[in-house]
């Protein structure tokens, strides 16, 4: 487990952002994680513009998607990136509040790769965030060109 | 006529014919022989044309022809000198001619007469047939209760019958010779100059229209209309059949309405459903994350001050965790019986008894370290969507496991009887804690709990949701019991594919 693969994630809650990463924090997974606010940001991390102009053009490891976004919401995001050669090899892990069965039947339509619910618990929500971090960043192999570092 | 009918129309047999030739001419010969006895002179003569203009009338030309040969022989050989001889006697002869020539006229006369009078005779019987015929082809127009009348190219009426007469109200006197459309006030679906091409060129036309009865009320008949020509091809008439129908009309009127009416609701209904979907779905996604924060935080609250939080500030923590809880699993069972209003059924065949065995293993942890007696009797298959009817099995079984929980032998069955063979009755009973039969009703409604949630948890979700399952399956659900001795839940339910 020395290669920790970098985490995107999507998320306009301030409070669910750092629950998430307080969460992932208790198994020192923050380092490579990146949060975008909306679904508008997140295509532009991806795409390398805007505020992401600068950095290099390799994907993340996984990616973090909430549904429920502003400007650009969560299913519009992920039908893009499924839609793009070059992004649709990114992991997509839908984390919503969601139980909904259309939003789930949608999201593994569009070519989700799993499809988490938030659970109220909080010891079950972290359990949760820190299985999908161990999994998706440590675990995993990414597919080549992902953002990776040496832990 | 009757009489006549047989000795001209239908010619008798032939001795018969020939008969009266010879039987005429042996008659007048007799007569004149008599006559001649008694000194009457020159009687011969038209009596032998007598019997010529008889029998040639009666028996045709043939026998006629007969009569004047015979006639010529029989004058020659008795009243010609030398009598008594077939010789003529020179001076004679103008006499005997002209007697043969006379007789031989009277018989082209009469056979030609015969021959007109015969002619006329029979195109007489035919005409006579012919409008027998027609008096009774209309007396049977007259019988149906068709409307049917006739009208030539100027759209005058020339027949009306008795349909007509009680749909329009007019009389056949009153009708005929009128103009039919200005009588009628005919409306048409479309220029009258258009159906009238159409009629022209197929011979016949077909539509609605509109008419007035003689009371001015308008009726909506199906008219159809056939073309009559003449020999010569030429239109003559159009005959008009209409059938009345403003009932018809007025009931398709009423259905169009009736649908309408039933389209609005369906629309209204769609637009709560997908209103109801929208506040599903928000709750959903909104509600559950400030449930989700609180209980979050307090977690992360209660770790960053265990050290200086007194017991009581822990308690108090403890339960804003708890109700945190709660409110989402109440959320989550809210949503579930939403959705069960709000998700299409799938049905299928469903074989109850492996459906319970799957159930009971889904409850394994909660049955797990009890002890309990289960009796299982022999479940048919129903027709039903098996994730839903699943569901019901869960929130009855469970229930009796959770109601039993004090028992220390507890003891639970299920079984079935079949009411008939379109339905079945299913039943849970428990030895469980029971309930109060005064409340029965309230079993079933939402957040409607019976007993305190420190002695048995829930939400007061299950049951409703129970009950929106069977409702949806056409079935009904109820349940007996008292309180302390346990409780029997019962559900109806199509055997088959209704």
């Amino acid at each position: 487990m020395d290669i920790l693969g970098r985490i995107l994630m999507v998320e306009d809650d301030p409070r669910d952002v750092e629950l998430t990463l307080t969460a992932l924090g208790e198994y020192n997974l923050t380092n490579e994680v990146v949060v975008t606010r909306d679904g508008k940001e997140a295509l532009d991390y991806l795409y390398c513009r805007g505020n992401f102009a600068d950095r290099t053009s390799d994907n993340p490891a996984v990616m973090l998607l909430d549904l429920k976004l502003p400007k650009v919401d969560g299913l519009e995001v992920l039908q893009q990136i499924k839609a793009d050669e070059k992004l649709k090899m990114i992991p997509v892990v839908v984390l919503t509040s969601s139980r909904e069965e259309r939003d789930m039947v949608a999201s593994y339509k569009h070519g989700v790769n799993a499809y988490v619910v938030k659970p109220v618990d909080f010891h079950e929500f972290v359990n949760a965030i820190k299985e999908l971090g161990v999994f998706w960043a440590i675990i995993n192999e990414p597919p080549p060109g992902s953002i990776t570092k040496g832990k | 006529m009757e009489e006549q009918k047989p000795s001209l129309l239908n010619d008798p047999p032939l001795a018969q014919r020939y008969g009266l030739a010879v039987v005429s001419v042996a008659l007048a010969l007799g007569l004149a022989i008599l006559c001649e006895r008694f000194n009457f002179r020159e009687v011969e003569f038209p009596l032998f044309l007598f019997a010529i203009a008889l029998t040639v009338w009666y028996a045709g030309p043939g026998p006629g022809i007969l009569t004047v040969i015979l006639s010529s022989l029989s004058f020659n050989f008795f009243f010609t000198q030398p009598i008594y001889t077939f010789y003529v006697q020179r001076s004679e002869i103008p006499q005997y001619i002209i007697f043969v020539t006379f007789a031989g006229l009277l018989a082209w006369f009469s056979a030609v007469r015969r021959r007109a009078e015969k002619q006329l005779l029979q195109s007489r019987n035919e005409l006579q047939k012919q409008v027998a015929e027609r008096t009774q082809q209309a007396s049977l127009l007259n019988l149906t209760h068709d409307t049917i009348f006739v009208r030539d190219m100027k759209d005058v009426i020339t027949y009306w019958n008795r349909g007509a007469q009680e749909l329009f109200g007019w009389t056949a006197e009153e009708a005929t010779g009128k103009h039919a459309h200005r009588l009628l006030q005919t409306g048409f679906p479309a220029p009258i100059e258009e159906v009238q091409a159409e009629l022209l060129r197929t011979d016949r036309w077909e539509g609605e229209l509109q008419k007035t009865k003689v009371d001015g009320s308008r009726v909506v008949v199906a008219s159809r209309w056939s073309l009559r020509r003449d020999d010569q091809g030429r239109a003559a008439a159009i005959l008009e059949t209409n059938n009345d129908i403003s009932d018809r009309k007025r009931r398709e009127d009423e259905i169009r309405q009736l649908n309408d009416e039933l389209a609005e609701r369906t629309a209204a209904v769609e637009a709560s459903n997908k209103e109801l979907e929208a506040f599903a779905y928000s709750i959903s996604h909104d509600l559950r994350a400030p449930v989700r924060h609180m209980a979050g935080y307090t977690e992360l609250l209660q770790k960053h001050a265990s050290t200086i939080l007194d017991e009581k500030s822990i308690r108090y923590i403890l339960t804003i965790l708890e109700s945190a809880k709660r409110m989402g699993t109440l959320i989550d069972d809210l949503l579930a019986f939403s959705r069960i209003g709000r998700a299409e059924a799938r049905a299928t065949t469903v074989n109850l008894e492996q459906l319970v065995k799957d159930v009971l293993s889904e409850l394994q942890p909660e049955t797990d370290g009890r002890n309990i007696a289960w009796r299982i009797g022999a479940l048919p298959d129903l027709y039903g969507d098996r994730s839903m009817l699943r569901l019901a099995l869960v929130n009855f079984i469970s229930n009796a496991v959770k109601f039993t929980r004090t028992r220390p032998h507890a003891e639970i069955e299920i079984g079935c009887f079949e009411k008939n063979s379109e339905r079945v009755i299913v039943f849970i009973k428990d030895n469980g804690v029971g309930f109060d039969m005064k409340y029965a009703n309230k079993l079933f409604g939402v957040f409607q709990r019976l007993h305190p949630s420190e002695a048995f948890e829930g939400t007061g979700i299950g049951l409703a949701t129970v009950q929106r399952i069977i409702h949806r399956h056409g079935g009904r659900v109820w349940a007996e019991g008292s309180e302390d001795t346990g409780a029997t839940f019962f559900f109806s339910i199509p055997a088959h594919r209704r």
